[in-house]
This record gives C-alpha cells, structure tokens and sequence, in this order.
C-alpha cells in the first residue's frame, strides 16, 4: 500500500519533469521573446520597489521599521510569491483550463490530476519577480546591520519554501473554486494578490481585522512578518517565544498545503466540464 | 462477458443563475438559484469485450455525458457503472490505462507541439515501453498514413489530419476499450470511409472494444451492428442496428420541386410513394428501398409531372427518433 503510493509519487515527479522540459523546449523555441518579456517583467516590477523606498524619503522609518527592513519584507514576499507562481501557475491559469474543458483531458491520463495542473504552465519568464525579490534582498542585507548567523542564514531559505507552499495553497483553493463558478474566481485573486502587497508592509500598519484576516484566516503574517522579527532581530521579537516565532512557517505551510490538498480533491469531483 | 456495464445511471447539473459584475460573482458563491438539467436520465445496459456498438441520439440528448462518466471525467448522480471491472470515477487512475477517447470536437494532443512530440509525451504519460511504442507507432503510420505531418504543430494540421493523430494517441497505450465522440465531425467522404476503414479495422484485429457516438446513420451502419439510441436523457432502443435499418432506414424521401407552371393543391398521388408534406411546390415523397430504387423512384415522379429539381435523402438519426416517437414505439 505504502510502496505502491511511493511508487505513483515517484511516478508523478518524473512526469512533471517530463512535462516541464518539453515546455521549456518550446518556449526556448522563442528566445527574443522570452528574454523581452523576462527584461519587460523585471522593470515593471522595479517600479514597484521603487515605490516602497520612495516613501522612505518623507518619512525615515515605518512604525519604527527602517528602509532595509521592509525591503527584507518585500524581497521575502516576491521571492516566496515568484517561486509560487513558477511552479504553480497551472493553478493560477485554472479559469481558462476550466472554460475550455481541457480538465477533461487532465482527467482521461493515469496521473494524477494536481501534478498534471502544476506542471501545465510553466514559464521561465516568470523569473522576473524571483530575480526582482533577490534584488530586494539584497539591498536589505546592505541596508540593514542583522548579525546574520549560520542558522539564521540556513532557516531564510526554509521561510521562502514556506511562503511559496501557502502561495500555491492559494492558487489552489482558488483554482478549487472554479469547479462550482468560474466567475467567482476574481474573488480569490484579490486575496492572493492583496496578499502579497500585504506582506510587503509591517503587520501592525494595518487595521486589526486585516490582521487577524492574514494571521487566522490566510495565515500570511506567518511566513513574512513573524519570522521576519525573529531574522531581523527586531525588538516586537521578545513578544514571543522564540520557537513559535520559528516554528509558525513550517505549521502554517503544513497545515494551509493540507487544506488546499483536501479542498482540491472534493473540487475535483464535482468537475462538470462543459456541455459542448 | 461484459467489460461494461451501466446500471440506473442519472446524472444532472445544477445551473446557475448568472449575475453581472464583481458583487454578483460574490453572491453567486452561496446562493443557489437556477434549475437543474437532468443530461442522463436512468440508463442502463452493457457491452460485451469485442463489441462495436453506436451511441446515438439528436442534439442534446446526454451521450457526451455518459461517455465521460464512463472514462471517469464526471461524478453520477446516481447509479452504478464498471468498466474493466472498475467504478470509473473512484478509480480514475488505473481506468486511464485501460481506455482510449478520442473527442472529435476537441484534441487532446498538445496543441503548440508537432505531433511526434505529442506522442512521445503519451508514451512517458503511459508508460509505454519503447518496444510497444516503435510498434505501434510504426502499425498506425502505415495504416493512418501520418507520414506527411508527423513533424508538423498540432495548431497547423488539418481537421481530418488532427483527427487520425487524436486516433493514434487514444490507441498508443493499447487500451482494450475506446471510446470514440464523433470522430467523424467535419470530416469529407474520403476522410470519413478512410477513419470507418481504420476503425473496423482496429475492432477486428486488436479487438478493442468501441462505444461510438455520431450524427452519421452511415457511421453506424457500415461500423456496427448494435446501437443504442437515446433522446433526453432517456434510452429509447438497445438492439441491432438492422431492425432499425428495416424498420425506419429503408424509407427514403424524395424532394421535389415542381415546375412554376403546375399548379397542384395537396398532396400528390403516386404509386408506391406518399406525399409526407407540401410547402408551395416543393414535396416530401417517402418510399421504401425495398420496393422501388431511386431511379424508378425518379421515373414515377417525372413521367406524371415536370420537377425543376430534386434531391434524395436518407434517413438521418434525428428523422428516425423523430419516427420512434411518432410510431409512440418503445422498441
Ligand atoms: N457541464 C454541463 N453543465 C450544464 N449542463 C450540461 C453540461 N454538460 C451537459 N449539459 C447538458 O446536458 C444535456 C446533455 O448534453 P450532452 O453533451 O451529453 O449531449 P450530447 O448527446 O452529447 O449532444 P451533442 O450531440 O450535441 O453532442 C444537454 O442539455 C446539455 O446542455
Ligand atoms: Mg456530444
């Protein structure tokens, strides 16, 4: 039993391999294009960085945190949000898979249906945010003088992984969505968007409701802003106790994945594609 | 035996009412209003391994959705189903293997990619070992003559071309049972007599099982001897397709279009024909293949009255529900 779930697993990783490759032959298949939109993707989201130290100039510190810290906030959330939207984008693009009943065919293969998904639109051109979020990052180390220790260096990759889990959880729930109304849908792009210009910013900036919205509901204040305090050494730190400040990406990714996993396999059977 | 079987099958969509705007897509969410469709309506019936058998029915009448309940795409709302020995939807995985589908009306092939790619994809989605691929691959080459295109995109080829390499990659994997959504749609004569060659052909030596849905009685008659019909949801016939044939398809019917200059009230009268309906000069004449050809047919019409134009036509699958239902014959 256990063998034979190992087997399928293995089975469906070499498959999003396979998948993904023959992807990638195809776009590299346009090799000017794919550089235009990856350069076009980068500027467009430097604008955006821009924005957030352009406000640093009116005012030195964002209740109390400083240009490097919350340019650590947004390197961590574009990173985690680009590393979701590469590889899980199959999700995000669900709507249209749902509309032209090309989930019938999903369905017709001896995969399974979520790696057929994840694996349905990869594009590397979606780089731009992940290069954008280093970026970020690396004006924060700069900027900021954090006494980066071996374990704090080794937990920052595992925050990011953490992050980019509770982003596809995400596109999941919202992709789960679209089996009963596809209309729905821009209900929960405003809340995975929304979600990263969230993360973006220092939790108590916001009002106390949307706190508890991305702290309970949407557990995003989990994988940006509590392991941030801890990283950064920031003092709301010794609010808490150290290992739940730790510990609470690792729960809120396990727990948000196993939500969307459960969601995602009610949603599917209730697929009814379409009538034509 | 039977390798399928369909048993009380019902299945029914809710549709919902659609609202305008961002705040309706809100309360589109959690209210519920709308109308249910029932698509299948308490089917049942089986297919023995080996067995080439239509699924017919007009516009409408649930034999997509039967189909993809039975390939696992659709969730019943009631009723039981195996194929293969497996309940299709709670056992997707496995029943994939075992089936090919091919959806005329919409490919499964990867649509930016030639076509050889898509095919190697399969093997690795299947698991094909490359022995039984080569072989394959090789069989239907010859027999689909995919030669000319096989390097070509998917999105360039021609809809008889996409059809053959839709065909190929249902039957890759070998599966004992197709499945087959009007895989003559669209497609000229010649593709058409070609695709029923290939067909009949891959019935009769690899003995796959195929559950065929068309618009064309043609389709049917040459390909199978059983057919189902269904209208509404409903099953209306299980049985072979010559007691169909004899019943309803040997009756032809000849329009004509009488000359301007013969002015006829009602219906002409004609031996061996009757004049099923009138609509200025244009008739409806209906006689039966058994007892007068087309041209004597012709013959009687023209000797007694001068026609502009003709044409013949042959009983089509909408005409013969239309007939079950006016006959107020459960056969
Ligand atoms: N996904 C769906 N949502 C709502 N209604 C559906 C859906 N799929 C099918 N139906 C309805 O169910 C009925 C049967 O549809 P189905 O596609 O099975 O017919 P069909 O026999 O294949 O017709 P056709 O010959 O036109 O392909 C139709 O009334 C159709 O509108
Ligand atoms: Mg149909």
């Amino acid at each position: 039993m256990l063998g034979a779930t190992v087997a399928r697993l293995l089975e469906d990783v070499s498959l999003y391999r396979i998948f993904v490759g023959s992807r990638l032959r195809s776009q590299m298949q346009y090799r000017e294009s794919f550089l235009v939109m990856l350069v076009l993707g980068f500027v467009g989201l430097t604008t955006e960085f821009l924005a957030i130290i352009l406000l640093f100039n009116r005012f030195d510190t964002l209740i109390g945190w400083s240009v490097g810290e919350v340019a650590f906030l947004y390197g961590l959330a574009s990173i985690s949000f680009g590393m979701a939207e590469l590889f899980g984008a199959g999700f995000d693009n669900f709507p249209e898979t749902i509309r032209r009943a090309e989930f019938d065919r999903v369905l017709l293969r001896p995969q399974s249906a979520f790696v057929q998904v994840l694996s349905g639109d990869f594009q590397l051109r979606r780089l731009g945010r992940i290069l954008q979020g280093t970026m970020a990052l690396g004006f924060a180390f700069a900027w900021t003088s954090v006494a980066w220790s071996p374990q704090k260096l080794a937990y920052l990759p595992v925050v990011v992984l953490c992050g980019m889990v509770l982003y596809i959880g995400f596109f999941v729930l919202g992709a789960t969505l679209c089996f009963w109304t596809v209309d729905s849908v821009e209900v929960a792009n405003i809340i995975t968007y929304g979600g990263t210009e969230f993360a973006s910013y220092p939790l108590p900036i916001y009002h106390v409701l949307m706190q508890r919205f991305f702290t309970f509901v949407v557990p995003l204040a989990f994988v940006s802003y509590f392991p941030s305090l801890y990283l950064l050494g920031r003092p709301e730190a010794s609010d808490w106790p150290q290992w739940l400040l730790v510990a609470s990406p690792l729960a809120a990714a396990a727990l948000f994945a196993l939500v969307a996993w459960l969601a995602w396999g009610f949603g599917v059977k209730h697929y009814r594609s379409t009538g034509s | 035996m039977a390798i399928i079987t369909v048993d009380s099958l019902r299945k029914s969509f809710w549709v919902n009412q659609r609202r305008a705007g961002f705040a309706g897509a809100v309360r589109g969410l959690v209210s519920r209003t709308g109308h249910e469709v029932v698509a299948v309506d308490d089917i049942s019936f089986e297919i023995a391994a080996g067995e080439m058998v239509g699924y017919i029915g007009p516009n409408g009448a649930g034999k997509s959705t039967t189909i993809k309940v039975l390939t696992g795409i659709l969730v019943p709302s009631s009723g039981q189903v195996t194929v293969a020995g497996l309940v299709p939807w709670e056992q997707r995985r496995t029943l994939a293997g075992k089936i090919g589908a091919v959806f005329g009306q919409r490919t499964q092939l990867w649509w930016d990619l030639p076509l050889i790619e898509s095919l190697t994809l399969l093997q690795h989605v299947y698991g094909v070992p490359s022995d039984r691929f080569n072989a394959n691959l090789s069989y239907f080459r010859e027999i689909l003559e995919l030669d000319g295109f096989l390097d070509t995109p998917v999105r360039q080829l021609s809809l008889g071309q996409r059809m053959r390499g839709d065909l190929v990659a249902a039957l890759l994997h070998e599966p004992p049972i197709l499945y087959l959504d009007e895989p003559t749609i669209g497609l000229d004569v010649v593709a058409r007599a070609r695709m029923r060659e290939v067909l009949q052909e891959i019935n009769r030596e690899r003995g796959v099982t195929v559950l065929l849905t068309t618009h064309d009685m043609d389709d049917i008659s040459q390909l199978c001897q059983r057919m189902l019909i269904i209208d509404h949801g409903k099953l209306l016939y299980d049985g072979s397709v010559e007691a169909i044939r004899e019943r309803y398809g040997m009756e032809r019917t000849l329009v004509v279009d009488l000359d301007g200059s013969e002015e006829i009230e009602g219906p002409l009268e004609l031996p061996g024909m009757t004049d099923v309906q009138q609509d200025g000069p244009r008739h409806w004449l209906r006689f039966r293949r058994d007892q007068a050809s087309a041209a004597e047919a012709i013959t009687a019409v023209t000797s007694r009255h001068r026609i502009r134009d003709l044409t013949l036509e042959e009983p089509d699958i909408e005409g013969i529900v239309r007939r079950i239902y006016e006959g107020g014959d459960r056969l």
